[in-house]
């Protein structure tokens, strides 16, 4: 079963959720973030254009125009593959461990895997950022050793920063399948 | 003991705080204004040079502009980033000990694990 449903980022820009159930104790949760806008890459493309040709005007050297066109072409495709999130997936797989995976506009993904032996909990944190306290969806990671113990703690969507109303779907959808860790006896 | 009332001692210290920077403030005019010539006929010659008279005053001034964006600076390094685990707990939390639970007893105050206030505001109670 898959549904998608729209929401806002925290900045206000609309992105959407999109749930897929693969099995009774297999989750794909994916946030996609906003898109790039074309209006802010005119405005950065004509500012830095428009320097580069005041500069040109002022030291008469012709290298400096070619050198801002490089220079963007080269800076764009440097924004998309190491900046620019397209998507954000986890994957809540409930005996083996939790999958996030982030999808960057240049196709790249980039995944990290984390055994649910090592899972404490996934929860809503509030934290400070930049003068503002936001909601934030975290994995808590135990040490195996101590079980009481918080050793780590993972932020997630971190590129599309959803709301409050995103993220308590997203943790309700995550709870279901960890909820299951307790009723299922464990093999060690 | 420390009450903010005033006394006869805090009423002396108070008068010779104003003596004294009244002392101070003419004393500096004295040295910013009066010519080096005349100092130097009534034999203090080993006074700073008047150029500090104007540099201390700018000095100080460029110091509480900077204070404000350093203290703004240091605010901001020393909020937790948001994956430490300070955001979530810290050595008291882990130390604190269960109290016993009684019948009819306002619960002991205690610092709530963040998992189980999520399931309380997040999961509906049936």
């Amino acid at each position: 079963a898959m549904e998608e449903r729209p929401y806002r980022s925290a900045s206000g820009a609309p992105i959407a959720l999109r749930r897929r159930q693969h099995s009774a104790s297999c989750r794909e949760l994916a946030v996609r973030c906003p898109r790039l806008q074309l209006r802010s890459l005119s405005a950065v493309t004509s500012a830095v254009w428009l320097a580069a040709y005041g500069l040109f005007a002022i030291s008469e050297n012709s290298m400096v125009l070619s050198a801002a066109i490089f220079t963007t072409l080269i800076g764009f495709i440097i924004y998309l593959h190491f900046v620019k999130v397209d998507q954000e997936s986890l994957l809540v797989i409930g005996s083996l461990g939790i999958q996030v995976t982030s999808s960057y506009a240049s196709g790249k993904e980039s995944t990290t895997f984390i055994e649910m032996g090592r899972v404490k909990d996934v929860v809503i944190n509030e934290a400070i950022h930049m003068q503002k306290v936001i909601y934030y969806l975290c994995i808590l990671l135990q040490d195996p050793g101590d079980p009481q113990g918080i050793s780590e703690v993972v932020p997630l969507f971190q590129s599309s920063k959803p709301r409050l109303d995103c993220l308590i779907e997203v943790y309700k959808s995550c709870q279901e399948i960890l909820e299951q860790r307790k009723t299922a006896p464990q093999s060690s | 003991e420390n009450s903010p009332a005033p006394l006869p001692e805090r009423a002396i210290y108070g008068f010779a705080l104003f003596l004294g920077s009244w002392f101070g403030f003419i004393l500096y005019l004295i040295w910013a204004y009066v010519p080096e010539t005349w100092l130097f006929s009534l034999g203090l010659t080993y006074w700073p040079q008047k150029y500090w008279a104007v540099a201390l005053p700018a000095y100080l001034l460029v110091a509480v502009g900077i204070g404000y964006i350093l203290l703004f600076g240091i605010n901001m390094m020393s909020t937790a980033p948001l994956n430490s685990t300070h955001t979530i707990t810290d050595n008291y939390a882990k130390k604190q000990q269960q109290k016993k639970f009684q019948e009819e007893a306002i619960p002991a105050l205690r610092d709530i694990p963040i998992s189980e206030v999520n399931r309380m505001f997040f999961l509906p109670e049936k």
